[in-house]
């Protein structure tokens, strides 16, 4: 009874806020995806720039990463470790969801033993294998314990979406939302577009905008149009070379950031002539990392340093410097190494994912060509590429990769080149160490010892060709304010209508 | 042959077709002799330079531009004419060669072979040829001689279709009955009787199959699936090319002409021919 109460309750204010927004000619925002949405359910996808964003604004988390990259309170008000292997989580007082379940520590406990349930085989279920104990101390006072040190704990947690129990219990969460953060889900054409409203019953601040659209657009080139035309107010994913032409038209800022993604060449170090560490240093002396960035990038991509974290990453070893590009030294290293390269050498490149990827690969295919390692360029989907990278387990010699962690944390990149990882095809114990080493504690200065060491291993045994870290390229509409961030988050929450 | 040419001197779109169309054949045979840049070097900071002749004069550099990653555009259209043609002619000649025979096949034995194989054509029009192609390609994997096959495989039902209908009329007539009733082999009648009298449309269909064929060498490359990076081809040409439309137009317009030009050419050339040979228009000419 209670319950059809509130949904009839829920359903006029639905109807109501058409007439609403017309009498105050509120402001209404259109964000483009590049990619569609697969899942409703914020536990089984870890895709930031699509799902997770969109999600984002229905469920609430425990913590939020701002623009500022730094970590902030949303339902947990408060938290510290009170030991090496305890947090404490003080939330806020009287959060409900909006079908009315409260939204306290019991909730979190129970979403928690949801994401660890092995049954469930939830897709971010490895974040926390750390966890062992969860205990309920007051309805606002919520203490987690880990089998070991996990840092990054608290940042993970700004990924992890809260499910209200009692209704993902009786209901298909792949399917349906129930809204507990700033925005009620209206409608949904399915792979075109999503349709938000504001939750009158959220914990924290208004929402700012009467109507958010999340729109589909795979195409560059439609989403820019879109944009000029006024359809949309923030597209990413665009060519550096298209930015200017948006600035110019007046309409829209467009830029760029630092994004936290590194781009490389991933080497199966499993197979020939890969598995011989100075054919990989002389490929690393091949490329010309300086010259990419500023011809194909304008000078917005940052060469890495002969490392896969980038600056804004917990871990991040300043002084290490990329192999210089040196055509001569790799052609002598490739001669020193004694390897059989009068095969090509296959070389994977997923289509549609990556920044300028196809272009990228081509320039990387020739100037390895120069120094005479001929690369045989396959295009792929990125399905395809993902199935080859971790279901047959068939990486080929040579792919182009860019990966992230948006814990922006050391720990977790890395991992994913630890002895024994299914993405690493890469086995150094030394490396493994090191990072056992930093998980240890809690303790920065340890940790950040630690990364050092197994930074500087990976950059000498060179399992990969450090490119570059892909700009995050971004452009609002003059109707908007946005901070620009690196992570692929897009969140109507940090947008603002223009004054 | 002389009259073929008096002939095509008449028809003003004839003429351009073949002229248009040997013109493009020359320049692919004789593209390495011109000198030309290299079609996969490219010149990573002369990337996207626009053609020579929009600016202030400059000879020699990029007379149609560079693309992306700062390879020549007139290079890589010049040298990927060689693969399209190539590509299209094998194909066509393949596709040609089986559906003739399979057509002959059908319409000299008639009954139950004929019927098996025009319920194949059957099947195989029913199935959207771009489809056929897409699943043949992914599952084969991209290369210059399983492009030719699946090309090939979607051309020969269209030779099956014609030349059967061609064989059915001529199997009855008077020199064919002649050859058998003096004790010819069926093969032999096959080859050295029917054969010779069902070239022509055979020809006509393999024209406008190249033009058919050429397109969807382009869209196939456009999707991916064609001739892989970095070998030039018109249709990867126009799909990388066009996120940068509106700020380098000459990636995508220079390819785009190409493919007009060539399958235009080959049409003209093919409507032309077929015309020629159709005894109803010739009593009208």
């Amino acid at each position: 009874m209670m319950k059809s109460l509130k949904a009839a309750f829920i359903g006029t204010t639905i109807l109501a806020s058409p007439m609403a927004t017309l009498a105050v000619n509120a402001a209404d925002l259109t964000i483009a995806l590049s990619n569609q949405v697969n899942t409703f359910d914020p536990h089984m996808t870890a895709s930031v720039g699509s799902d997770l964003s969109v999600l984002s604004h229905i469920y609430p988390t425990l913590v939020l990463r701002g623009a500022d990259l730094e970590l902030h309170g949303s339902l947990a008000t408060e938290w510290k470790l009170i030991d090496d292997n305890t947090w404490h989580f003080t939330l806020r007082d009287g959060a409900t969801f909006s079908n009315g379940e409260p939204l306290d520590a019991e909730a979190v406990k129970w979403n928690l033993e949801r994401v660890r349930n092995p049954e469930l085989k939830a897709r971010v279920a490895g974040w926390f294998t750390l966890v062992s104990e969860i205990n309920v101390l007051s309805p606002t006072m919520l203490e987690v314990k880990t089998s070991s040190p996990y840092p990054a704990f608290v940042a993970q947690l700004s990924m992890f979406l809260l499910l209200p129990p009692v209704w993902a219990s009786e209901h298909n969460p792949v399917t349906e939302t129930m809204s507990g953060g700033p925005y009620v889900m209206d409608s949904v054409v399915p792979g075109e577009s999503i349709v938000l409203k504001p939750n009158p019953n959220f914990f924290g601040d208004k929402a700012e905008f009467d109507k958010v659209t999340f729109r589909t657009i795979p195409e560059t080139g439609s989403r820019i149009a879109g944009l000029l035309a006024g359809e949309v107010d923030l597209i990413t994913g665009i060519p550096v070379t298209e930015l200017d032409r948006i600035n110019q038209s007046g309409q829209a800022t467009a830029g760029a950031v630092n994004s936290t993604r590194s781009v490389m060449i991933k080497f199966n170090t499993t197979v020939p002539p890969l598995d011989n560490a100075k054919v990989r240093q002389a490929l690393n002396y091949a490329i010309d990392k300086e010259g990419i960035s500023a011809a194909l990038f304008n000078g917005l991509a940052q060469p890495s340093q002969c490392q896969i974290l980038s600056e804004n990453y917990f871990g991040y070893n300043p002084d290490l410097k990329p192999y210089e590009y040196n055509p001569d030294k790799a052609m002598q290293l490739l001669s020193e190494s004694g390897a059989d390269l009068s095969q090509p050498i296959p070389f994977d490149v997923p289509v549609g994912v990556y920044l300028q990827g196809t272009e990228v690969a081509q320039v990387i295919a020739a100037q390895l060509a120069d120094v005479g390692v001929n690369l045989q360029i396959n295009e792929m989907e990125f399905s395809v590429y993902m199935n080859k990278y971790l279901q047959t387990k068939k990486l080929a010699a040579t792919s182009l990769l860019a990966q992230a962690w948006p814990t922006i944390d050391a720990d977790g990149l890395l991992t994913l080149f630890a002895p024994g990882n299914n993405y690493a095809y890469w086995d150094n114990a030394d490396f493994g160490a090191a990072l056992e080493e930093g998980r240890s504690s809690t303790d920065e200065a340890v940790r950040l010892t630690a990364y050092r060491k197994a930074t500087d291993i990976m950059c000498d045994q060179a399992p990969a060709i450090f490119l570059y870290t892909q700009p995050a390229t971004y452009a609002y509409s003059n109707d908007v304010t946005w901070t620009p961030r690196g992570d692929d988050w897009v969140r109507a929450f940090d947008m603002h209508p223009a004054k | 042959m002389k009259a073929f040419f008096s002939a095509l001197l008449k028809s003003p779109s004839g003429l351009a077709g073949f002229v248009l169309l040997s013109l493009f054949i020359a320049i692919a045979i004789f593209a390495p002799m011109a000198g030309l840049v290299s079609p996969i070097r490219g010149d990573l900071m002369a990337r996207l330079s626009p053609p020579t002749w929009t600016g202030p004069f400059s000879p020699g550099a990029h007379p149609l531009g560079t693309d992306e990653v700062g390879r020549d555009i007139l290079s890589r259209i010049v040298n990927g004419s060689r693969l399209t043609l190539l590509l299209a002619t094998t194909a066509v000649v393949l596709g040609g060669i089986v559906g003739t025979l399979l057509g002959i096949i059908a319409g000299f034995y008639g009954g139950i072979v004929d019927r098996i194989l025009m319920r194949l054509v059957d099947i195989q029009l029913a199935l959207p040829l771009m489809l056929l192609a897409l699943l043949v390609v992914a599952a084969l994997g991209p290369s210059f001689v399983n492009l030719v096959i699946v090309l090939a495989l979607t051309s020969w039902i269209r030779y099956a279709r014609i030349i059967r209908g061609q064989v059915f009329a001529l199997r009855e007539r008077e020199f064919v009955q002649s050859a058998y009733a003096i004790g010819a082999s069926t093969w032999r009648i096959m080859l050295r009787h029917i054969l010779p009298n069902v070239l022509t449309p055979a020809l006509v269909v393999a024209t406008l199959e190249l033009a058919r064929i050429i397109i969807m060498d382009a869209a196939l490359s456009f999707l991916g699936l064609g001739v892989q990076p970095p070998n030039p081809s018109w249709g990867r040409m126009l799909a990388d090319g066009r996120v940068y439309i509106s700020t380098a137009w000459w990636i995508v317009t220079f390819p785009g002409l190409a493919i007009l030009l060539t399958v235009l050419s080959v049409n003209l050339l093919g409507d032309w021919l077929r015309d020629h040979f159709d005894p109803k228009m010739r009593t009208s000419r």
